[in-house]
């Protein structure tokens, strides 16, 4: 690096930058850490003017109370369910979709993908209110099926506007020359152009299933006594022990740990910036 | 005419058989959007524009009694208040994560990962975790304590430090604990959005600004910053977007003492209020505000030609 005479900045940067970028990290696991050491505190730990900080004798009790007691494993059972089969769903309906518009001149491709981004920014409830009368009154609330529907509202948009860009990757070339080879357009679909595609159609998922796994306000709208996952943790937090609230959290965030590992290696700067709903 | 119409039918239905690969796949997708994203939001505006006791269509009832409502008013306000917030301390937080994340340092690959974690928290999570720092006895007021104690070891200095519960003092207190809730969960995306654009900075500019002389500020302010403007925007409206709909951090926040407009509408929908009514004209009004974002946002950002997220 070339030195400038006027900056004396250089050298007490390099000496407090490592402390910084470590502060910085703390600070932004905090929150995670916080939620796990709770979930592992003794009772006492936490009571007084200042709650403790680290805990030297974790204990188990209350993830032993919390699934002993039985009213997690309906709630995750459901979460599973759900997320699983919206993911499919979504998949399902949006590759084929997704596979045409990529193939589109661009000036329709463009105006589809910003019609579906935009479709994405609508406000939940001026789409639940009126999903919510109607699933009411067709004896969907509380069901399962009634929560994939209104998931895959909030999934198809996003889904669909990843998959224009991956399949936008995929070359034309391979399927002119499978065409002259003979094969049908469906066949081209499903035998080259979806296994090339795979891996993007995977992270896709993913982000499916996490948006379906963390979803709350439709899952509110439509409940009125089978809580998924994220429904019990808001139940834990209106009734619960801090420790039973930072417990059933903590079910709720493990597999997404795992999931975002999985996806690290996918999030690039810009390529997904937005892609995720705050 | 009728020849000409004939034709035209011939020629759609020899479209519609040229492209009847296209359309059976595009159906389901374009289906489930009609039926269950478009029919909805007109259904929402029929039902605001529906008078409660008397069924009359159309009606301005619905909207009249949310202009009458003091709470809605306070909604309203309280919803922009978080809005400007948390824009304001993401962008900050964000860019001095992204300034930080740019830089070379050994296992930034892993340190950068580790920054991703928040995206994957449900908000519900992060609204539990911020309810254990905000809380009266929670882990803001024990840092107060600490300090008190460690200001009081000064000599002449004596300092009682007084608790408080910012989650139910209400006001911008309880505002504030949203927004660092909201801040703390977006920061990924935020910090992501911002490395994509100081990436995008030629490095010869750099260069340049340094044989000319100029020192690490100077080439902060005037080439970095400019640069990232176009960033700063999509950041901005991506997010004002995101945070006019916050429903679930503000229900566990701030949900009794400060209402926002997804909780508004939420405690009109839900028993014992039981009110569709209000809740769909309130939910017409939320649709508004985010339109009129939706629109920013495809002027400024989304530039034709140039597909940008």
């Amino acid at each position: 690096m070339m030195r400038v005479p006027g900056d004396r900045l250089e050298r007490p940067l390099r000496i407090v930058f490592p402390i910084w970028v470590a502060g910085s990290v703390g600070l932004v696991l905090f929150p995670v850490y916080l939620l796990l050491m709770v979930s592992v505190a003794p009772g006492g730990a936490l009571f007084g003017e200042r709650p403790a900080l680290f805990v030297s004798e974790p204990t188990l009790q209350f993830w032993r109370r919390v699934i002993g007691q039985g009213d997690l494993w309906a709630p995750l059972m459901k979460s599973l369910f759900v997320a699983s089969t919206t993911t499919v769903l979504a998949v399902v309906i949006a590759v084929p979709a997704a596979y045409v518009v990529s193939r589109l001149r661009s000036r329709w491709r463009y105006g589809i993908v910003i019609a579906l981004l935009v479709t994405r920014m609508f406000p939940e409830f001026a789409i639940g209110v009126s999903v919510a009368t109607r699933f009411a009154a067709l004896g969907l609330v509380d069901t399962s099926m009634g929560l994939v529907l209104a998931h895959l509202i909030g999934a198809l948009p996003f889904i669909a506007w990843i998959l224009v860009g991956t399949f936008e990757g995929v070359p034309r070339d391979i399927e002119e020359a499978a065409s002259i080879d003979g094969a049908s357009r469906l066949r081209i679909l499903t035998r080259i152009v979806v296994p090339i595609a795979l891996p993007g159609i995977a992270v896709a998922a993913l982000f499916v299933w996490l948006y379906s796994w963390n979803e709350f306000l439709y899952a509110r709208l439509l409940t009125t006594s089978a809580n998924t996952l994220p429904l019990q943790v808001f139940q834990a937090i209106d009734r619960g022990s801090r420790q039973q609230m930072a417990t059933v959290a903590a079910v709720l965030i493990v597999p997404i740990l795992v999931v975002v590992y999985f996806l690290q290696r996918h999030l690039r700067p810009g390529a997904l910036a937005g892609a995720v709903k705050g | 005419m009728p020849r000409g119409g004939v034709s035209a039918l011939a020629a759609a239905r020899r479209w519609v058989v040229a492209q009847r690969f296209e359309i059976a796949l595009v159906c389901p997708l374009a289906g489930y959007v009609l039926l269950l994203t478009a029919l909805p939001i007109l259904d929402t505006l029929r039902i605001s524009l529906t008078a409660p006791a008397s069924g009359d269509f159309p009606s301005l009832v619905n909207y009249g009694a949310l202009a009458g409502s003091d709470l809605f008013g306070q909604a309203l306000r309280n919803t922009v208040i978080v809005v400007a917030m948390s824009l304001a301390l993401e962008l900050v937080v964000g860019l001095g994560l992204a300034l930080t994340l740019h830089g070379r340092f050994p296992f930034r690959g892993l340190v950068r990962t580790i920054v991703l974690v928040p995206m994957g928290v449900p908000t519900i999570v992060s609204g539990a975790v911020m309810l254990l720092v905000f809380s009266r006895a929670g882990y803001l007021n024990s840092l107060g304590y600490h300090v008190a104690d460690l200001v009081n070891h000064l000599p002449g200095v004596e300092w009682r430090f007084a608790p408080f519960s910012w989650t139910v003092a209400g006001g911008w207190r309880t505002l504030f604990t949203v927004a660092v809730a909201d801040m703390w969960k977006v920061l990924p995306i935020v910090t992501l959005i911002f490395l994509a654009g100081l990436q995008a900075v030629p490095e010869e500019l750099y260069d340049a600004a340094r044989v000319d002389g100029a020192t690490r500020w100077q080439r902060f302010t005037r080439i970095t910053l400019p640069l990232l403007l176009p960033y700063v925007t999509m950041a901005v409206i991506l997010r004002a977007i995101d945070a006019f709909r916050i429903f679930e951090l503000a229900l566990v926040l701030s949900g009794r003492v400060e209402p926002v407009l997804g909780t508004f509408i939420w405690n009109r929908y839900a028993p014992p209020t039981s009110d569709v009514f209000g809740a769909a004209a309130a939910s017409v009004v939320l649709f508004g505000l985010i339109m009129v974002c939706i629109v920013l946002y495809l002027r400024r950002v989304a530039m034709p030609g140039e597909v940008r997220l």
